[in-house]
């Protein structure tokens, strides 16, 4: 069952954490270097999204059972490490980045481990497995490469990580308006620790590429398993994933000339834009899928009377909101 | 005329020895008919009303012996995916790792490990493989007796089965209008390989 005011709680708790983490970091001894700074941010992110994700309830278990299990406790630990161990400065870029692509190759294989996709043959041939999971891989080694690029062009820009936290959270409305309610809410506890994680870095002039890497595994983690696991269209799935790279389009010439604050803002419009109509699209379907089960409901004697004209209080009008989208899915 | 007689001994024998060796064999191989076959369920919705579903592929095949009821065994896979409650988004829904995550888990299956005759069918008991955990059930299956019907013979099945979701890997946060408990239905035929 949806609860709103549950995921509301996760995403506010999820983001206070690490946004305190960050600012603790950040201020304890000033001033905060670089590394510290994506120290701070990795932890604040792997706070976030603990704290997050355990005021959701979510049922994590080991061994991982499903996709999100495996997303949870394999995948993103995974990230946060490698974030943690490439943040400090003795570390090549060159090891940074052999560490990350081959994590970012093997994040669709781990994800799909076991399911019908790579035991059946009436789902997937073998040669239809091998291309889906490297084209998975090279989309998500692609984007994490020229988003990572595009931040170094302009260090103290947090508005590719914010459009990152946009995505991320747009993807999980629609994965659970597409019918996987758990997946799609697993999402907001990590746009929240994202978005509040890149604001309060805000208080330091310096970059930090773990927040890019980070937000961009957990943006394609989401978007891969809603697509298939869930029941995300793939013509829904990859606007969403691929939304991220229109702020490349601020370094067109003469936009990028542009004061940082106007840039910032173009970026995050322009991302809007395309994750809105994937929105707008999902919400079209799930009227059209829902419809039947919400006639039935609209049958049920409980839900006939607050149908009625008669004015209703605050608190049963959204009672009548919740029972309506809980009819929806029973 | 010794001659004669040391032929009809042999032939009595070798007579004798393939009548033992048929008895020996006893069991009997079944095939699952799907077309005569289903497999149902029903859960509680609001704690006041059941809801019911089916499953419209399962495969299966069982062997009985009816000289040795210990050496039949019993094999059922259905396949989640084919989940029907007569509500197309409900379907889609169930399908969905909410619920049966039939991309993860496509088949619910049965495995009898050991069988026992009671009065008026068998008890078996076998591993019952649903959403990622097994756990050992014992159904009673009524009837097994074989008929003949246009030249095939046939056998047929029944028994219900009591099941908490939870107890499967189900998400307990997802058992709220749909209860924890499900009842599965199963009536089946077979016939003779």
């Amino acid at each position: 069952m949806p609860d709103p005011l549950l995921y509301l709680k996760s995403m506010t708790l999820a983001a206070i954490i690490s946004a305190i983490v960050v600012l603790v970091m950040a201020t304890v001894k000033r001033p905060a270097g670089t590394t510290r700074l994506n120290v701070a941010c990795v932890l604040a992110l792997a706070g976030g999204i603990a704290v997050g994700q355990f005021v959701l309830t979510t049922r994590v278990l080991w061994p991982p059972l499903n996709g999100l299990d495996r997303f949870l406790t394999i995948v993103i630990p995974a990230v946060l490490g490698i974030e943690l161990f490439t943040s400090f400065a003795s570390t090549a870029p060159r090891v940074a980045w052999f560490l990350r692509l081959s994590l970012a190759t093997a994040i669709p294989r781990i994800l799909l481990h076991g399911s019908v996709y790579l035991n059946d043959q009436n789902a997937w041939s073998a040669w239809q497995g091998i291309a889906i999971l490297v084209a998975s891989g090279l989309t998500l080694i692609i984007l994490w490469v020229l988003l990572n690029w595009l931040s170094r062009r302009s260090d103290t820009d947090v508005s590719i990580a914010l459009s990152l936290a946009l995505a991320t959270h747009c993807a999980g409305i629609s994965i659970m308006m597409a019918g996987y309610l758990k997946g799609g809410a697993a999402a907001f506890p990590l746009a929240a620790a994202l978005l509040a994680t890149s604001l309060a870095r805000l208080a330091s002039k310096h970059g930090t590429p773990a927040l890019i890497g980070i937000g961009v595994v957990n943006l394609f983690g989401v978007v891969f398993i809603g697509c298939f696991f869930g029941r995300l269209p793939i013509a829904y799935a990859l606007p969403l994933l691929l939304a991220p790279l229109l702020c490349w389009i601020t370094e067109l010439p003469g936009m990028r000339t542009r004061t940082h604050r106007s840039v910032a803002t173009i970026r995050l419009i322009l991302v809007t834009i395309p994750v809105i109509v994937v929105l707008v699209l999902v919400k079209r379907d799930f009227d059209r899928t829902m419809r039947p089960l919400l006639n039935s409901a609209s049958s049920n004697p409980a839900v006939a009377a607050s149908t009625s004209t008669r004015p209703v209080s605050p608190r049963a009008a959204w009672s009548f909101v919740v029972l309506k989208v809980q009819s929806a899915y029973e | 005329m010794r001659s004669c007689l040391r032929v009809w001994n042999l032939l009595l024998l070798v007579t004798a020895i393939s009548l033992g060796s048929a008895a020996v064999q006893g069991a009997d191989d079944y095939a699952y008919d799907l077309v005569h076959s289903s497999v149902s369920f029903k859960a509680r919705h609001l704690d006041i009303s059941w809801i019911h579903g089916r499953f419209n592929e399962v495969e299966g095949k069982f062997s009985i012996d009816r000289d040795d009821p210990t050496k039949s065994s019993f094999q059922l896979t259905i396949k989640a995916d084919s989940i029907d409650t007569a509500n197309k988004a409900r379907d889609e829904h169930l399908r969905q790792p909410d619920y049966f995550d039939t991309k993860q888990f496509p088949t619910i299956e049965f495995k009898s490990t050991s069988t026992k005759a009671v009065a008026g069918g068998y008890e078996v008991t076998g591993d019952f493989k649903m959403h990622g955990a097994t756990k050992k059930v014992t159904l009673i299956l009524k009837g097994g007796k074989e008929i003949e019907f246009r030249g095939n013979k046939i056998v047929g099945f029944s028994t219900e089965l009591s099941l908490k979701r939870s107890d499967f890997g189900f998400d307990k946060t997802q058992i709220g209008l749909i209860g924890d408990e499900a009842l599965i239905i199963i009536d089946c035929e077979g016939v003779r390989k």
